[in-house]
């Protein structure tokens, strides 16, 4: 019997020992602590993990994690890890990438990855720059945004990753922060829970080239007043007080803010339904200022995967090695 | 992984870390800060801004007898997010060697 499978994982256990080396104070160490809680939770054993990554500073992931992981090229991590999953569908396979490499350069894999809804867990590390070549701007970065490549300041529309994601198919569409560390690991462990692609769009805070983007949506203390944590089946309610509730217009398929205090009823407050795909639109396009952020799971709906789609069993067994030699 | 805050903190408490901390995790008590090494996320960022070098990363010799301070403090004493003045005599304890003897383990006054 393997060691790992008699002794409780602890996040330590999911360490490497290479030398981390993001800037102090980058959003991709509080990243990296909830994903090696988050493993040792889910208790499989390193060697049934693979973390695979494109290019980019978010993309140095996989050295810091003692599972299996791969280093791959830019934009193709989704590739790279469709083929992993399905050479070995027993494997937890996570895909790490920062906005460059999911929404540029790597934006028709991702696409295809989940519309395919291979089994893998995406994160996108969203900090809307591209920081490992000191700060242009990114196709998540707001316009306006003034970098060595936009020094007169962006024009263009940025991607919104969640609607993306949902555009492209995804049965499973969330959102975290960086920072908000009692918060994320529910996130992730519902995406792995997840059979599927499932995406999860991380907003997290480059120190030295964005600094601040997102405002308080990643700050503790301010957090609350700016985001809403969505809870299947709970009314929208958010703010430190919780005096702030959301509630749908029908006619314009839009939500809407409200004063708690100011409603005719409670029950006019919006319900969270992820499994409604119209909900999730909405809520998606949902931006500060104006609206809260939504965190948490916007849009999860069951459906078969790739390989339960293609009849095949999920078993290493059908994709058996002496039956590819027979076939050749 | 964490960072520790050492004895060379003690009456200095200039709380230079606590502004660029991105997850709020020192702890302070009556004349010294804390890191809780539970909620650390090991970035770093604090290690440099503080003038007394008092910082450390776990991986230096001898930091466990620190860590196991902070891991006690910071589940003791309160949370602290924003920066405020040191002591008045703050510049008198700069510097200075061997404070663990005046350590206080009394929490900061509200």
């Amino acid at each position: 019997m393997n060691i790992m499978d008699v002794k409780q994982l602890s996040a330590n256990d999911f360490g490497s020992d290479q030398e981390v080396r993001w800037c102090p104070g980058c959003g991709d160490y509080a990243i990296l602590k909830v994903v090696k809680t988050v493993l040792a939770d889910i208790g499989r054993s390193p060697d049934e993990v693979v973390f695979v990554a494109g290019i980019g500073c978010a993309a140095r992931f996989p050295y810091y994690l003692s599972t299996y992981g791969f280093h791959t090229i830019h934009g193709r991590a989704a590739a790279v890890a469709t083929g992993v999953k399905l050479a070995n569908p027993d494997l937890d396979v996570w895909v790490v990438g920062g906005d460059g490499d999911f929404m540029s350069i790597g934006g028709n894999h991702t696409l295809h990855a989940l519309r395919r809804n291979v089994d893998l867990n995406l994160l996108l590390f969203n900090n809307a720059i591209y920081g490992l070549t000191k700060g242009q701007y990114s196709p998540t970065s707001p316009v306006g945004t003034r970098s060595p490549s936009t020094p007169g300041g962006s024009v263009e529309q940025p991607v919104n990753a969640a609607s993306f994601a949902l555009g492209a198919g995804a049965k499973f569409v969330a959102r975290g922060a960086d920072t908000l560390q009692t918060h994320l690991p529910g996130v992730l462990k519902r995406a792995h829970d997840y059979r599927g692609a499932s995406f999860v769009e991380i907003l997290q805070n480059c120190i030295v080239y964005h600094d601040g983007a997102f405002g308080a949506i990643n700050d503790r203390s301010e957090s609350q007043n700016v985001t809403v944590r969505l809870e299947h089946g709970q009314p929208m309610l958010f703010g430190k007080e919780n005096d702030k509730a959301l509630v749908f217009n029908e006619q314009k398929g839009t939500f809407e803010v409200a004063e708690l205090s100011q409603l005719d009823s409670e029950t006019n407050v919006a319900v969270h339904d992820e499994t409604n795909i119209d909900r999730a639109f909405a809520l998606a396009q949902m931006e500060q200022p104006g609206h809260p952020v939504p965190l948490g799971v916007l849009y999860a709906e069951p459906c078969p995967d790739f390989v339960e789609a293609r009849g095949f069993t999920g078993t290493r067994s059908a994709w058996d090695r002496d039956a590819l030699k027979a076939l050749l | 992984m964490t960072y520790a805050v050492t004895e060379a903190c003690i009456n200095c408490k200039f709380t230079d870390c606590v502004e660029v901390c991105p997850v709020d995790c020192f702890y302070e008590g009556e004349n010294m800060l804390v890191i809780h090494p539970d909620e650390c996320i090991d970035c770093g960022v604090c290690e440099p801004e503080c003038p007394e070098e008092a910082i450390i990363a776990d991986t230096e010799p001898g930091a466990e007898k620190w860590v196991a301070l902070n891991q006690k403090y910071s589940e003791i004493w309160p949370n602290i997010t924003e920066r405020k003045d040191p002591p008045a005599d703050a510049q008198d304890w700069s510097g200075k060697r061997d404070k663990m003897d005046y350590i206080s383990p009394a929490p900061a006054s509200a």
